[in-house]
């Protein structure tokens, strides 16, 4: 896509501020606006910005590339935007103007390192680790060439959060799950994110094939990142799917919901769920996982004050970790602060990278939260199988 | 001192993070969503405390810079746009709420506290307290919106928000802090006197007095249920006698006409919303029938409001920037005038007359301020900022618009440029030298967002 085709929409942005805001303005809600303050750091500076860009009033300009970079592309202002049939875009306007900075020679250096790595034949993923096949864990789970279901990892999750992933696995195979792995590249999620998209067509291309040399119907993946992008920016670059994506939580409720599976422990502890932005406002994937969430027997949920469509960011997204990691950290801080004032002990998500960004918080700053994923809890608990 | 070393002075003073004169903010400060003209500006900085804000007041002095406070930046008149460029103070950082007193039912704030912070404060913690707030975006500050006279929605009982100050602490001109109102002698910022008031001349001032960093506003007891009681009539001569009749029964909260060309059904008709407060269904059904009766006797007709009109007009804040969508062109700007209530129907007629002279959809109201000792008429005109000449087109519109309400007796409210200049022209001169001399006396070296009021 090109800016040119948001051309008959950009200029509705009125700069009422909605944007900014939590539901009930107590406070701001979007991570970039409140951290750097500058209006310009606002969603609605920013479509002043590109369209001002679009009519030559102002140039490319490493602040301009800043600026667009700066935003988790969290999505709190397509919330809060009250102008029907633009609010929907607000996100893709923002990723838009990325493509045409790196067009134009401006996608910062820490950005442009994750289309190096992905494109790297050692590597294919963003976090620059040699490239796993996937061969040692089929084995290790003797995995089968061909089955209904893929998993789809992530790179976040097979290189980051292991335990993640582990969890997952063992899942599927205690619910004899019929599910094999792939040699999978990147998603291309980062590249999307920071508008480094020349590839990426060909790498969600080379995935789907491997995900169709398994026969598969159906993919899961423990990453909301994943997820966001297998379900809507395959469909976007006009991928032939024709296989259903999950997420787990979403895998973990239909097996609860048919009663293929029951929980058979007890899990005693006091939770909070932190919703992935890619989750919830980019799918609107909420109440799935706290649905699952409430039928693990013995749990207490207290949610933060921010929650569902006004929850705020862990900060990681859009490239914002890699970008500005100090900054990345300190938004995950404000969202652990808001989960001690719930009374929990653990802080729940349905996300690696979500996951990692709040776990570095977590270390920074002493918080003394145990910061875990759904699955992970999932896979704790016995389960008895129908 | 040359542009580098003044930023370099600036960045001492706030930090190198709060302090622009990249093309990016200086674009975005030089504009905003109304139909002024974008102007040039210096400087964007951002001051998290008065000391902060005296330091750059005392640098604009030294090297005669422009200063430009700003809170919201949705005046939509163009108001905290440089005219001859200088440092753009963007007052948000200041956004504390630093004190609610509920026995003496005030608020006293930071100047960047906005207006959907204040009310979601007040909302969570004091529930029998609230603050009149503008129909106006959130993010408008209780500042900015308190100095240039707005009206919200306990303007008919309580007067305009101008008239709910009880007291600022300003940065001056010469970069002293000074307190007005019985701030200056009490501890408790209560009322405004009895001393002599110097309130007023930081209201309407548009910054050209000093910079307000703190405020305190009145709060009033909040009824436990809010309804309105809808009516509309075929012709805005009727106003006038209705507005009369139902603010003599001391029955409304707030009391809002409107004439709208979209949707088809309100075209040729002007609807009046009246609110009504009260403990229990009870009262309000007596009031609501008390004021059928008065719409009825004055030649309107009741009608039961359309869930979305109820749910529209009971919101708080209401979404007003809805209005700005009209042709979905993110472009926006209204004359409102204050109008004593006798010109109120041939205020509406002309405003009417004067949209379709413009091919623009009627799109105008009023809020009855102060049991009706004041009405604000607003003429909205909103445009397609992609488009040079609808811009033009409103621009004209607007003018004309000010000329009229001059015409009536009226003053338009918050005034851009031009609308200045023709209330000037019509000003008597001597108030004009009281304005002049008060100014030059604070500010000899003209750094208070000078070009506005200029009354040479």
């Amino acid at each position: 896509m090109k800016l040119e085709e948001f051309s008959d929409i950009i200029h509705r942005c009125f700069r009422c501020g909605y944007c900014k805001f939590t539901y009930d303005y107590a406070d701001f809600n979007c991570p970039s606006y409140k951290n750097f303050r500058f209006e310009t750091f606002s969603t609605g500076g920013r479509m002043w910005l590109i369209y001002a860009l679009m009519n030559n009033e102002i140039n490319w300009s490493q602040r301009l590339a800043n600026i667009l970079y700066s935003c988790t592309t969290c999505g709190n202002c397509m919330e809060n935007c009250r102008f029907d049939k633009f609010n929907d875009f607000l996100v893709d306007i923002i990723e838009i103007a990325r493509i045409e900075a790196v067009k134009n020679g401006f996608c910062p250096e820490k950005q442009k390192s994750l289309l190096e790595r992905t494109l790297n034949p050692e590597f294919y993923n963003p976090y620059g680790e040699l490239n796993s096949d996937n061969q040692l864990l089929k084995e290790q789970y003797a995995l089968p060439e061909t089955a209904e279901w893929v998993y789809f990892i992530g790179c976040t999750s097979n290189y980051r959060q292991k335990d993640l992933r582990d969890a997952t696995l063992r899942f599927l195979k205690k619910t004899n799950i019929n599910f094999t792995l792939i040699d999978e590249h990147c998603c291309t999620s980062p590249l999307i994110r920071t508008g480094q998209t020349e590839s990426v067509k060909e790498i969600m291309e080379y995935n789907i094939d491997q995900i169709k040399a398994t026969r598969a119907q159906k993919v899961v993946t423990s990453c909301a990142g994943c997820c966001r992008t297998l379900k809507v920016d395959f469909q976007k670059h006009d991928i032939d799917m024709d296989v259903e994506v999950y997420h787990t939580s979403e895998l973990v409720n239909e097996l609860l919901e048919k009663g293929k599976i029951k929980f058979g422990s007890n899990f005693n502890k006091t939770i909070t769920y932190h919703d992935p932005c890619h989750l919830g406002r980019h799918m609107g994937l909420y109440e799935i996982p706290r649905e699952v969430i409430n039928k693990i027997p013995c749990v207490e949920l207290n949610e933060m004050k921010r929650n569902r469509e006004n929850s705020w960011c862990c900060g990681a997204g859009g490239g914002v970790k890699i970008g500005y990691p100090d900054w990345a950290v300190n938004v995950s801080k404000e969202r652990l602060e808001e989960a001690k004032k719930t009374g929990a002990d653990m802080v729940v998500s349905t996300c690696p990278f979500c996951k990692t960004n709040l776990k570095d918080a977590n270390e920074n700053f002493d918080m003394d939260l145990e910061i875990i994923d759904l699955i992970e809890i999932i896979d704790s608990l016995e389960l008895k199988l129908d | 001192m040359n542009s580098s070393e003044i930023l370099k002075k600036l960045q001492q003073i706030v930090g190198n993070d709060f302090v622009s004169n990249s093309q990016e903010e200086l674009y975005i400060y030089s504009i905003d969503p109304g139909a002024s003209e974008p102007r040039s500006i210096d400087f964007v900085v951002m001051p998290e405390n008065e000391e902060q804000i005296q330091k750059i007041v005392n640098l604009a002095n030294k090297e005669k810079i422009p200063i430009i406070p700003m809170g919201g930046g949705l005046t939509l008149s163009g108001l905290v746009i440089p005219v001859n460029g200088g440092i753009v103070l963007d007052m948000k950082r200041l956004n504390r709420i630093l004190e609610i007193d509920e026995t003496n039912r005030y608020a006293k704030i930071e100047a960047g506290v906005s207006a959907g912070q204040l009310f979601s404060h007040l909302e969570k913690n004091y529930p029998n307290l609230e603050v009149s707030i503008p129909d106006a975006p959130p993010s408008v500050t209780i500042a900015g919106n308190t100095l240039i006279h707005g009206s919200g929605f306990l303007s008919q009982k309580y007067g305009n928000h101008g008239d709910m100050l009880n007291g600022l602490e300003l940065v001056l001109p010469n970069g002293e802090i000074c307190r007005v109102g019985s701030c200056a002698v009490s501890d408790h910022w209560f009322t405004r006197g009895p001393i002599p008031d110097f309130i007023g001349l930081f209201t309407s001032s548009f910054g050209t007095m000093g910079i307000a960093t703190k405020l305190s506003i009145k709060l009033y007891p909040k009824p436990k249920m809010r309804d309105l009681v809808f009516g509309i009539y075929k012709q805005p001569e009727l106003s006038t006698q209705l507005i009369w009749k139902v603010t003599q029964t001391e029955l409304a909260e707030d009391i809002l006409l409107g004439v709208q060309g979209k949707p088809d059904w309100m075209a040729g008709y002007v609807f009046i919303i009246t609110y009504i407060t009260g403990k229990n269904q009870e009262e309000l059904d007596k009031k609501e029938k008390k004021l059928k009766r008065i719409y009825r006797k004055n030649g309107a007709r009741y009608m039961k409001a359309p869930p979305r009109i109820r749910e529209v007009f009971l919101e708080k804040p209401q979404f007003a920037a809805k209005a700005a969508d009209f042709r979905k062109g993110g472009g926006f700007e209204y004359v409102g005038s204050f109008f004593p209530l006798s010109q109120t129907n041939e205020a509406i007629k002309r405003g009417i007359k004067i949209s379709e002279k413009y091919g623009i959809i009627p799109t105008l109201g009023a809020r009855v301020i102060d049991r009706a000792h004041n009405v604000m008429v607003f003429f909205s005109y909103s445009f397609n900022r992609a488009d040079p000449d609808d811009m033009q087109n409103a621009r004209n519109a607007l003018h004309d618009t000010n000329v009229m309400s001059l015409e009536l007796g009226g003053i338009p409210w918050k005034g851009e440029l031009g609308a200045q200049k023709l209330i000037l022209e019509k000003m008597d001169p001597n108030y004009k030298y009281l304005l002049e001399t008060i100014r030059n006396q604070l500010d000899p070296n003209r750094i208070m967002n000078p070009g506005n009021w200029e009354v040479k």
